[in-house]
């Protein structure tokens, strides 16, 4: 009887920390749910958002080693329809990491960027179509740590080459057909303001990406808007409308008004 | 039954486990302690102790919760609007979470820290300690963060004695199935 009862009163025990553990991500849940609705209506206002599971694929690690560093990908099903797509990081203090829009000479089947992860959070990948619906799809990320947009150490040296450039071309033309992948690369610190810096004792101002303008042969290919979520020296993989003997035009602003200019010509050969 | 789940789990992931413990190993004795405040950026890998301070794990930090009348010190920053923000950007940090108990006191953990700041740390931990040296602290902010390990030597530099550093930060304790609450900052003068 005694021994039943203690059975009885351990399990009742198990199922209440069971219950008090789904009652708590419950509760988590929602609150998560109700910062997107709150971010969602500052930053699209009343449209509606409507699935996009089936047209936008977002992929980043689960779990991030590095929360300063944290690989995203966006593809989209619709390339030919989309104006625009937006990467909103909901736990970060500045919670649009990215918005980026799409010219003719541009191709939004894929994006990759690199950025910076609050801790635990919703990541969501919004598209604005060319008849200006939005569709939307999110992941849960998990990043180890992270103060509040987290920036890791920067090398001093690097500061140096502040707003340096490389291209590289991915796969291999004949079999991509005449859309082909890239990844830009730009020096940049991107620091986000919540540093100290050891010589003045103050904050090492922010100094980040606002503007990124791509543009093959004078037709534009994307333009990038962000602020303190990229990670430092900002990778930038994106899809274009490749022409033989093209020439590819870089054009990044900062913070602090500086202009970075980079023109790449599109001949075969690897960097 | 979390157990059974966590066997399975480990005997399916020995391998890639111990690989991956293995590198986080040679990664973290990496990380050696500097002579003295870190004044690099605040997030990243620390090191494992910190001397003259006890070094806690969530097991260990919620023994003593139960047994002994404990100063948490949540050393976490706050976070800090870029003036150079775009005026449209949408600026919204999320509500700070931390150990319930906790007294939050951002600031403090700054490799250099202003002489107001400091002062109104002193004053704190002689209020919350009630002047008693040997009152057992602890210290702690994120996982990989630099700012309670400042923050704790810089107590042990004001001579408390009883020093405990936990560097699994909130998300260590949330993460082993404790719960945390929402936190408002103490007001440390700008």
């Amino acid at each position: 009887m005694f021994c039943s009862n203690r059975r009885f009163f351990l399990m009742a025990g198990v199922a209440a920390v069971l219950n008090a553990g789904a009652a708590m991500a419950q509760e988590d849940e929602a609150a998560r749910k109700a910062r997107w609705q709150d971010l969602a209506n500052e930053i699209f206002g009343a449209q509606p958002l409507l699935d996009g599971t089936a047209k936008i694929v977002l992929e980043a690690p689960d779990r991030a080693l590095d929360a300063a560093l944290v690989p995203v990908s966006i593809r989209v099903q619709n390339p030919q329809e989309v104006k625009s797509l937006y990467l909103i990081i909901d736990d970060n203090p500045a919670p649009i990491a990215a918005h980026v829009s799409y010219g003719p000479a541009g191709d939004p089947q894929s994006l990759k960027l690199r950025v910076r992860v609050n801790d635990y959070t919703y990541m969501h990948a919004v598209e604005e179509t060319q008849d200006g619906a939005l569709y939307e799809t999110h992941r849960f990320v998990k990043a180890s740590g992270g103060c509040s947009a987290p920036s890791g150490a920067y090398d001093e040296a690097a500061l140096a080459q502040i707003g340096e450039m490389k291209l590289r071309l991915l796969g291999e033309p004949q079999t991509t057909g005449p859309v082909r992948e890239a990844q830009l690369l730009i020096r940049h610190p991107n620091f986000n303001g919540m540093q100290r810096d050891p010589q003045t004792q103050g904050y090492t101002p922010a100094r980040f990406l606002k503007t990124v303008d791509i543009r093959l042969n004078g037709e534009t290919v994307l333009h990038l808007d962000s602020d303190i979520s990229l990670a430092a020296d900002p990778a930038i993989g994106f899809a274009f409308k490749a022409q033989p003997n093209g020439k590819l035009a870089v054009e990044a602003k900062d913070s602090d008004a500086q202009t970075f200019k980079r023109e790449f010509a599109l001949t075969e050969s690897r960097s | 039954m979390r157990r059974k789940i966590a066997r399975r789990f480990a005997s399916n992931f020995t391998l890639c486990g111990l690989v991956l413990f293995l590198f986080a190993g040679l990664a973290l004795a990496e990380v050696p302690e500097p002579q003295d405040y870190w004044t690099g950026a605040l997030h990243g890998e620390v090191p494992q102790t910190l001397t003259g301070a006890k070094v806690l794990h969530t097991d260990e930090l919620a023994a003593l919760l139960a047994s002994t009348h404990l100063v948490l010190i949540d050393a976490a920053s706050f976070p800090h609007k870029p003036a150079n923000l775009d005026p449209g950007a949408v600026w919204k940090p999320v509500p700070h979470q931390n150990i319930p108990g906790s007294v939050w006191i951002p600031g403090i953990g700054e490799g250099h820290i202003e002489t107001n700041v400091e002062a109104y740390f002193r004053d704190r931990l002689a209020v919350l300690t009630a002047g008693n040296l040997d009152q057992p602290i602890v210290f702690y902010c994120h996982l990989q963060c630099w700012a309670s390990w400042n923050a704790a030597k810089r107590a042990q530099s004001y001579g408390y004695r009883k020093i405990h550093w936990y560097p699994d930060g909130a998300e260590g304790w949330r993460d082993a199935g404790n719960t945390l609450t929402t936190a408002q900052p103490e007001s440390v003068p700008q």
